[in-house]
């Protein structure tokens, strides 16, 4: 029987994708004490976090690769089809599959029985607890080597099917979007929409500036995921999310009296 | 400002608007077609002040002011003192409609007449009135005496006096008052809808289980509660019933369209805690 090769003395883990994706789970990494090498993909910007290397590709020395694109297809195929010629077999591959299901993507490597996708949205790291969606093929072996990697970053797992989106980016994706079609329509003023969610449902941010946070872009790679694996209507892209910003319409709202907004946008939160 | 406000309806949220209007200093008239509702609102409104004072939440003199302030009324007419209603009564169009009419022979030319409503459109509710350009809505949260959030809803006709006076009565209610065009489901109704549909889409798919959806939600997002839970303590047929409503006034746009797991549930009578049985089982 072969030792996974995970639980070797020192964990390299090889990142590659995107930014602020890519340097979370970097810094991350080097703060659980293992030895990282990034490599953000083209044109996406990214800072090394202290204690992490770049790294053009994954190497025979790593025990862990993570591909980390949600907004191209087209890189996240390439990244993936790179890293499972790189890495030795048995080697586990997690891959962001919060836009883009695990299927799809098994179909890009030699080797699906060794990815496991994760719910990898900026942000969420600061959670406690992480999805994991293996694949189909994927073996008891690469599933607790994820478990045990993300435990030691302090994170919990909850293993769910493959499905677009998998949970929570489904969900706030979706929050975002409904907030984005009500912003675009005029029916408040954006800071009132975030405040309305806040204290009326006890949402810990308003799905706004939850937006803003995960990234718009992010965002509608996700939505775009869900609409293209299920073709519904009900997952279309708000008009502002579409444009990219939700500044703009977001001042003037039919629901305020003008003057008043005028006079209330100075001293309000 | 305004100085009484007149509340139709004595049930949970009108209870518990008239105590944080007469908290905040309003004299209040609070009616309700039930002897029995109105005297029950009496008590509960006691008790809660009763319990507001031992946990330091208000003075002793605040809270009999308060009490003090609250004058029950079976007499419909009675509330034609008032400057501003605040209507409570059940969500029923009808029953509404009726109520406006009748407030509209009995209120001074000026008084504002605002509604609780969570469903029912201000514009229509307006339409009944002399005096659309007065009625606009007043949207609290349950339990009102805890839940900060007020959303003002605008119909076509309100006027900008009006959104602003009830504005600063609910800045002197100590709530936060937020502005909204009369679309339905206001804001947060209609918002909140994903969190509730996208979960049991994907408790239907089977991607996850509802403990499973609640937990992820909870511990990678930060909710305070998952979707199920909160279907469970809202009820599943209220939750229902708000998803139906908001469904059909957007002529069945798919995003709000609701799921068969919910009207299935309703249909077994397991509404949630409440019934002791929901997504959870409760003791
Ligand atoms: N319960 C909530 O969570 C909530 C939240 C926000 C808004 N609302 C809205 O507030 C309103 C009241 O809801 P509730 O939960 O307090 O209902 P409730 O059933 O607890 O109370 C309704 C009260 O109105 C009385 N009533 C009925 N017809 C009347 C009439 N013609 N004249 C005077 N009184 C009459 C009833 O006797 C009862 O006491 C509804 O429009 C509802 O949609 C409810």
């Amino acid at each position: 029987m072969n030792r996974p090769r995970d639980t070797e003395a020192k964990r390299c883990v090889f990142i590659a994708g995107e930014s602020p994706l890519a340097e979370e789970y970097a810094s991350a990494c080097v703060g659980a004490g293992m030895e990282v090498a990034v490599r953000f993909n083209a044109g996406s910007g990214g800072k090394l976090p202290a204690g992490a290397v770049r790294r053009a590709r994954a190497g025979k020395k790593d025990t862990l690769g993570i591909e980390l694109t949600n907004t191209s297809r087209e890189t996240k195929r390439k990244n993936l089809a790179d890293m499972d010629r790189a890495l030795p077999s048995g080697t586990p591959i997690l891959s962001a599959s919060a836009a883009t299901t695990v299927a799809e993507q098994s179909a890009w490597v030699r080797a699906p029985e060794r990815l496991i996708g994760i719910a990898a949205l900026p942000s969420l790291l600061q959670g406690t607890l992480v999805e994991i969606a293996p694949s189909l093929p994927a073996g008891r072996q690469a599933i607790e080597a994820s478990q045990r990697f993300f435990r030691e970053l302090g994170k919990e797992t909850s293993v769910v099917q493959d499905s677009p989106g998998m949970v929570l980016p489904r969900i706030l994706c979706m929050l975002v979007n409904e907030a984005s079609f009500a912003l675009g329509e005029g029916i408040a003023r954006r800071g009132d929409i975030d405040t309305a969610m806040t204290l009326g449902t006890n949402y810990p941010l308003g799905p706004l500036a939850w937006g803003m946070k995960i990234g718009l872009e992010q965002v509608r790679a996700v939505l775009e995921g869900l609409r293209r694996e299920f073709g519904e209507e009900r997952y279309r892209t708000a008009p502002l999310l579409s444009r990219g910003t939700l500044e703009g319409s977001a001042e003037r709202s039919a629901g305020a009296p003008p003057t008043h907004s005028q006079k209330q946008r100075g001293n309000r939160p | 400002m305004k100085k009484t406000v007149g509340i139709i309806g004595a049930g949970t949220m009108g209870g518990g608007i008239a105590q944080v209007a007469a908290l905040a200093g309003f004299d209040v008239l609070l009616h309700d077609v039930s002897g029995d509702a109105l005297k029950a609102s009496m008590e509960r409104i006691k008790g809660d002040l009763r319990k507001s004072m031992q946990t330091g939440r208000a003075t002793a003199s605040d809270a009999t002011g308060a009490l003090t302030r609250i004058r029950p009324r079976r007499e419909f007419n009675d509330l034609g003192a008032a400057d501003v209603v605040i209507e409570a009564a059940v969500e029923d169009l009808e029953v509404k409609k009726e109520i406006f009419r009748a407030l509209d022979q009995i209120v001074a030319p000026r008084a504002i007449l605002a509604t609780n409503t969570s469903s029912l459109s201000i514009t229509s509710i307006g339409s009944l009135t002399k005096t659309p350009e007065s009625v606009v809505g007043m949207h609290f949260f349950n339990p009102p005496a805890q839940m900060k959030l007020v959303e003002i809803v605008r119909g076509s006709q309100t006027s900008d006096e009006t959104v602003r006076t009830v504005y600063e009565m609910a800045l002197a209610m100590g709530k936060t008052p937020v502005f909204c065009s009369d679309t339905p489901g206001f804001i947060v109704n209609r918002v909140a809808r994903p969190f509730y549909g996208e979960a049991l889409r994907l408790l239907g798919e089977g991607t996850a289980t509802a403990e499973q959806i609640d937990r992820i939600v909870r511990l990678s997002g930060g909710f305070r509660m998952g979707p199920f839970e909160l279907m469970d303590m809202i009820g599943i047929d209220v939750n229902y019933a708000v998803t139906k409503s908001v469904y059909e006034q957007f002529f069945h746009e798919p995003r709000f369209r609701p799921h068969p797991i919910q009207r299935r549930m309703v249909e077994a009578g397991t509404l949630g805690r409440k019934t002791g049985l929901g997504f959870y089982r409760y003791e």
